[in-house]
């Protein structure tokens, strides 16, 4: 069985939003952390993740954002995801994620948020 | 021929053979007494003729037992047996005639008696001569046996035998029958003559050799066929004629005839041979270089046969192999006749050559043939550079050197790059298998922690009357990540665990023995449930890798009160069915998994609560992997699905509760364990309806 990732980009000053459809698993959380790791080496200040379309996440994908939160508190880098499904956020409330990340509705909320 | 039983049937014909040739001295020393003496003796010729016959079949039987039993295919050994009985019969016979000679003139020469005595020696060395190398030759001509061949040898050794009866038909005399016989033997011996398929083994030295020996063969039969000859003419001071029998005239044409066309073809196969020597050492190489290569062995040894391979058949006059570098970044040149310093110089002049540079960076490297060069080297004037492909790449080339130009034909061409080809499957396959090993190795590495991590989860859970408890894990690889316990604090008090590493496989195992190891030495200390979250955490942030952390539940029973103390660090709810309405219910407790936050702000992210429990009640311990599980339309199992299973279930206990939801689960995803690629498990505590 194959997963489908799609992770993409977009840039919307002062914003980077990355969007991602599919599924996150161990196979393929890899992807997402380098997408992070990118952007973040860019310098941007505020990463938005747009998760509407993400349809699973599993403990392997809530590692790569969990790794990033000391990280991105020193340097002061914004992370936000929204537009959750409520079973998809229902993982991330579970594991207390939502405690420490700011999860959202909608993208509206994510940029009126900061 | 006489079929003796006898184990020693090589020294009894022999003993008869002796006795045989004794009785024929005697009988004919008789005859002569009587012929000189005027009195006849009464003893019929017929009698001479039969102990002839009897003493060529103990002869025969003799040679065929000891040479068939000695040589097998050792050509030049059996000539050398031929000649070597030619020489010493007819080494033999010249002393006797130098015997005669030095006894000349005086009475003993003229001695009857001591005459036929060594017509008799005569006899039985030209017999002995003869039979020994007709089997012999029958050895060379039956080397490569077709049926038809075998066949024909049979016919001739019937006619031989029938040649011994002979005469007793034409009485002894030369007349036309006795031509005609002779024709008709001498030509099948002609025929079988044909039959020199042994000669082109022989190497360059040995047909020298077998030369000489066979040179050797035709004199000493001239020899002694011209003896014969001889004491025919002198017949009449002998009782019998031994010597003009059809069979030994017969063997003489044979033998001289073979000896003949054997000394001519090897003759002529001598410029030759060379190229058959060749052929056979490129066939000897090809089945070194095909012959697996053992996986304790190195591969170098096949290239070490490649290399001389292709010289040798190239006769070239300098070589190397260049390996390209593999995996663990060794190149490997190995060098022939030639030193570093020219291979150099002729690297750089093939990479200045367009051609070698088009063939080096040929797209489809599978294709490649080999290629040769003109080179405008002081010393090698050509060069044929072969590559060794596996798989589709190019592993290494073999570079051959010569000092003429133009040195490399098409069928060297052809035979090279069979070698080359084979070479490469050797080393693909030596590779393959050291591959196949090795990863034996890890399964078998696999296994074993496989076989630890089973022995650290519990064997034996804790508990007392007042509950019941079983537990269930499954990981979806070798070894996973999920773990539980328990640990009975007091005689009322009991702690039950769940815990769940993220990511699955290796890394999810090695955590979890970590996880086990801090786990057990906490509960050790009596903390409240909070307490060992907070604690926990703290050891676990120190050693789990930054991506990784670890989701709990801790549960600490009080039997005595009927209360259980929660905390939950980010693992999924724990389901607890109230026994009094039946129904079902997820425990809401606020909680951060382990190892998120590394420094003392965890604290605000655990709480702890305490709930009374009935007898009857269930509580429903799992991992996320339960609840992730998914079907063949990529749904999860969910929470729901497990709450109504426990609801439907209650009056079952732990066991068969956990039974019923772990094959619905089996059912659910559509068939076992392998359909599910995360580790689950799952713990059921019921408390005693009946415990006071």
């Amino acid at each position: 069985m194959k997963i489908m990732l799609d992770i993409s980009i977009q840039e919307e000053h002062p914003h980077h939003i990355i969007k991602i459809q599919g599924e996150i698993d161990a196979s393929n959380s890899v992807q997402l952390d380098e997408k992070i790791r990118e952007l973040a080496e860019q310098g941007s200040r505020s990463i938005l993740v747009d998760g509407a379309q993400l349809e699973y996440i599993s403990s392997a994908g809530l590692g790569v954002f969990m790794s990033y939160l000391e990280e991105f508190q020193e340097k002061e880098i914004q992370l936000k995801i929204y537009g959750l499904t409520p079973k998809v956020f229902e993982v991330f409330r579970i594991l207390g994620l939502d405690q420490l990340i700011s999860i959202l509705p909608t993208k509206e909320a994510a940029l009126q948020d900061s | 021929m006489i079929k003796l039983p006898s184990i020693h049937i090589g020294k009894l014909s022999f003993l008869l053979a002796i006795l045989v040739w004794l009785a024929l001295l005697f009988v004919d020393m008789v005859r002569l007494f009587g012929l000189i003496n005027d009195l006849n003796s009464g003893i019929v010729p017929e009698f001479t003729w039969i102990l002839e016959i009897l003493f060529f079949l103990t002869v025969y039987g003799f040679y065929n037992y000891s040479i068939n039993k000695s040589t097998r295919n050792d050509f030049l050994n059996v000539i050398w047996r031929a000649s070597s009985t030619g020489i010493s019969a007819s080494v033999l016979f010249l002393l006797v005639q130098l015997f005669k000679y030095v006894l000349e003139g005086s009475k003993l020469a003229q001695d009857p008696f001591l005459l036929n005595f060594f017509y008799h020696v005569h006899f039985a060395l030209v017999t002995i001569f003869l039979i020994s190398s007709a089997i012999l030759w029958k050895n060379l001509i039956l080397y490569q046996k077709t049926k038809r061949v075998v066949k024909q040898w049979q016919t001739f050794e019937i006619a031989l035998l029938l040649g011994m009866f002979f005469i007793f038909f034409n009485q002894n005399t030369l007349d036309y029958s006795f031509l005609f016989g002779l024709v008709i033997l001498g030509g099948l011996g002609i025929m079988l003559a044909g039959n020199l398929k042994w000669i082109p083994y022989l190497t360059f030295k040995e047909k020298w050799k077998s030369l000489l020996f066979l040179f050797l063969i035709i004199l000493s039969t001239a020899y002694l066929f011209l003896q014969n000859s001889v004491f025919s003419n002198t017949q009449q001071i002998y009782p019998i004629n031994l010597l003009d029998n059809l069979f030994l005239i017969s063997l003489f044409v044979f033998i001289f005839v073979y000896a003949l066309f054997s000394f001519l073809v090897t003759l002529f196969n001598l410029p030759t041979s060379s190229v058959f020597e060749q052929k056979l050492t490129e066939a000897i190489n090809f089945q070194r270089l095909s012959q697996s290569i053992q996986p304790d062995e190195n591969e170098e040894q096949v290239l070490d046969i490649l290399i001389d391979s292709c010289m040798s058949a190239a006769y070239a006059d300098a070589a190397w192999l260049e390996m390209n570098k593999n995996e663990s970044g060794n190149e490997y040149v190995q060098e022939r006749w030639i030193d570093a310093e020219t291979r150099e110089e002729l690297s750089h002049l093939i990479e200045q050559s367009k051609s070698a540079t088009d063939w080096a960076t040929d797209q489809k490297p599978e294709n490649l043939s080999p290629l040769s060069l003109r080179l405008f080297h002081e010393k090698y004037e050509s060069v044929m550079l072969i590559p060794l492909v596996i798989n589709k790449s190019v592993i290494g080339r073999l570079i051959l050197c010569k000092e003429v130009r133009d040195g490399f034909n098409k069928e060297m061409v052809n035979i090279i790059s069979t070698f080359a080809r084979q070479a490469s499957i050797a080393v693909e396959n030596h590779r393959l298998l050291n591959q196949a090993i090795q990863n034996e190795r890890y399964q078998e590495e696999l296994k074993i922690a496989q076989r630890v991590q089973k022995s650290l989860l519990p064997v034996k859970l804790d508990h007392n009357d007042a509950f019941e408890i079983c537990a269930y894990s499954n990981a979806a690889d070798e070894v996973g990540g999920d773990y539980y316990d328990t640990f009975q604090l007091d005689t009322d008090r009991f702690v039950v665990i769940i815990g769940d590493v993220s990511g699955k496989g290796t890394s999810a195992a090695f955590h979890m023995s970590q996880m086990k190891g801090i786990f057990q030495s906490l509960i050790q200390l009596n903390l409240d449930a909070e307490q060992f979250m907070i604690r926990a955490n703290a050891a676990l942030g120190k050693c789990l890798e930054r991506n990784h952390f670890i989701t709990a539940s801790i549960f600490i029973i009080d039997t005595a009160k009927k209360t259980f103390q929660h905390a939950r660090a980010g693992h999924v709810p724990t389901l607890m069915l109230d026994h009094r309405n039946g129904k079902a219910d997820y425990l809401g407790v606020d909680g951060l998994g382990l190892g998120i936050l590394r420094n003392m702000q965890y604290e605000k992210h655990v709480e702890q609560k305490v709930f009374d429990y009935q007898p009857g009640d269930i509580l429903v311990l799992f991992t996320d992997g339960i609840v992730e599980a998914k079907n063949q339309k990529s749904q999860q199992f969910g929470f729901e699905r497990i709450r109504s299973l426990v609801e439907v279930h209650q009056q079952l206990n732990p066991r068969e509760i956990q039974t019923k939801l772990i094959d619905s689960l089996h059912d659910y995803v559509g068939g076992g364990d392998g359909l599910i690629d995360d580790d689950y498990s799952l713990v059921v505590v019921k408390f005693n309806e009946n415990y006071a």
